[in-house]
């Protein structure tokens, strides 16, 4: 046998070079993604790459309502903080509920669809009729557009625990809340935490939307900013910064996730 | 316990009548509440409207929504278009935005899915863009499309694209690598085994995605005719609020929800006509 390289066969050689193949692709379609925003900013009114940068750069500078960019996304950050806040008590507690009791679930389930069909934004104009444009209006529209996913989740995961699971309870002689305690809430946790994967998502969009109808903090009042004065680099500043934070929530999250039930990591 | 006792005494034929009878009441009796539930709602809002706790100005009754419902059939004030006008144009703007992201997102996601060097090339892309809610697309489309059809629907595409091609990307993944190894001891080639076997063993998930987007895509729709419309559902919410016809908004709001309702019916019915087998 010789060195290890030389032995390889047709397969594994093809197998090696497809490999080399599969890790200069994304550099590629970078590059020509790159590429293509360049050139698409040279001819239109899309602001370049060089642009954008200045634009991030001139809002430490100058900064907007006196925040910089950090400023800003903090303002956002702390809404969807306090709607989260409340979503995961209370969503989670209203799932448990129609998750786990018969009666509450044939009770609530036919309004909490009809709250769920309908769009979280479609709630503005109304919440901003009744409570005005503060600051609470906005929590609450978070509040509304995240809790759907939250409830919806806990419940599913609640109906759908193990029964062999809840039998062995009862063999031994569980009470009911030693039942729900003990045995339906921690192997619903999963699933628990998917609505909370999906919740802080759908939270960071909807905040972004709440902003852009009527702030004068956070980054979806820069987008507007941006709009109404036609100032595209800060507009597609602010998508970065967005798309930015967006992923590292989702990151945070499945962290938290993998940290608090370990047991959900799929095995691929 | 004494029911216990009675089940054995009594015939295998009576026994499944008696279960039946059972969960029969079971069903009344659930549905019976579902419908409490809704009244008692209803009922509420009404009583709380009337009584004056809320000033007429911030809510209407139910009853006064469903006659203005009835005037809004032929009465274009005060945003200038009847209701139907208003759900027809949002409906288009919807169903092209979502049908572009089906065309384009379910086989983008089967192939990204089948050949890993298109998953490469496609991915980082599809990563960056991915985390950028549709929603703040809507001031560069408006430079680029103005505010007609073309700009409303990128963003719902927009938003429609996404689980589309994540869920068929997932389900051609999830394909049994045992009928994909049958089928190549039968001789099949690469892409008869993606037409034949990846192509329907991803459709369970492709369609779960499909319901999402259709969701995705209404909720869009509305935050796009809100910000950047003349016309449509959103567009008359807008104007109820600017107004200050709280019946108008509410109007909006509950046709908005029920045609949500509706389309997803729709799909889950479509859903079990080309997924029959799964119930086998």
């Amino acid at each position: 046998m010789g060195t290890k390289t030389t032995v390889m066969s047709v397969q594994e050689k093809r197998e090696y070079y497809l490999k080399k193949v599969y890790m200069v692709l994304p550099v590629i379609s970078l590059s020509l993604l790159l590429l293509l925003w360049i050139n698409v900013s040279k001819s239109s009114a899309f602001p370049s790459p060089k642009d954008t940068w200045d634009r991030l750069i001139m809002l430490f500078q100058k900064p907007i309502k006196g925040l910089n960019i950090f400023g800003h996304v903090w303002a956002s950050l702390v809404r969807i903080f306090i709607a989260l806040a409340f979503n995961w008590t209370f969503g989670i507690a209203f799932g448990i509920l129609i998750g786990w009791n018969k009666t509450c679930k044939a009770l609530f389930t036919p309004l909490f669809n009809a709250f769920r069909a309908v769009p979280p934004l479609a709630w503005i104009p109304l919440i901003t009729l009744w409570l005005g444009t503060g600051e609470f209006p906005k929590i609450l529209i978070v509040i509304f557009g995240s809790i759907a996913s939250i409830v919806v989740n806990t419940q599913a995961g609640m109906s759908n625990v193990e029964k062999l699971y809840l039998d062995v309870g009862t063999i031994f002689n569980a009470s009911a809340s030693q039942k729900l305690f003990q045995i339906a809430i921690p192997s619903a946790l999963d699933a628990i935490f998917a609505g909370i994967r999906t919740s802080t998502s759908a939270a960071w969009m909807v905040v972004l939307a709440a902003e852009m109808l009527g702030a004068k903090s956070g980054v979806g009042f820069l987008i507007t900013r941006g709009m109404d004065s036609i100032d595209m680099p800060l507009v597609l500043m602010s998508m970065i910064a967005i798309g930015i934070v967006g992923a590292l929530l989702a990151i945070i999250t499945q962290f938290a996730e993998r940290l608090l039930c370990p047991w959900t990591k799929k095995s691929n | 316990m004494e029911q216990d006792l009675d089940l054995k005494t009594i015939s295998n034929e009576e026994r499944v009548k008696l279960i039946q009878a059972q969960r029969k009441k079971e069903q009344y009796k659930s549905s019976m509440l579902s419908i409490a539930g809704v009244l008692g709602f209803i009922i509420f809002w009404q009583v709380i409207a009337i009584s004056g706790l809320i000033e007429s100005k911030y809510l209407s009754t139910p009853i006064q929504i469903v006659s203005l419902f009835i005037t809004k059939l032929t009465n274009p004030n005060p945003d200038g278009a009847v209701i139907g006008v208003n759900i027809i144009s949002s409906l288009t703007i919807a169903l092209s935005g979502f049908g572009l992201a089906i065309i384009i997102g379910i086989p983008l996601g089967l192939f990204m899915g089948w050949y890993r060097g298109f998953d490469s090339f496609i991915r980082p892309i599809f990563e960056i863009i991915r985390p950028i809610p549709p929603v703040s697309w809507i001031p560069l489309t408006i430079v680029w499309l103005g505010i007609g059809l073309k700009a409303k629907a990128l963003i719902v595409f927009f938003a429609a694209f996404v689980p589309c091609l994540i869920n068929s990307y997932a389900g051609i993944r999830s394909t049994s690598e045992v009928l994909i190894n049958v089928a190549k001891t039968c001789g099949a080639s690469n892409f008869t085994i993606f037409r034949k076997i990846g192509i329907p063993s991803s459709m369970v998930l492709t369609f779960a995605g499909i319901k999402v987007a259709i969701g995705n895509a209404w909720a869009t729709l509305v935050a796009a005719e809100m910000l950047a419309s003349s016309s449509g559902l959103g567009y008359m919410i807008l104007m109820g609020r600017q107004f200050g016809r709280v019946d108008l908004v509410i109007l909006g709001i509950v046709v908005i929800g029920v045609i949500g309702t509706l389309i997803s019916i729709l799909i889950g019915m479509l859903e079990n006509k080309v997924l029959g087998w799964r119930k086998l």
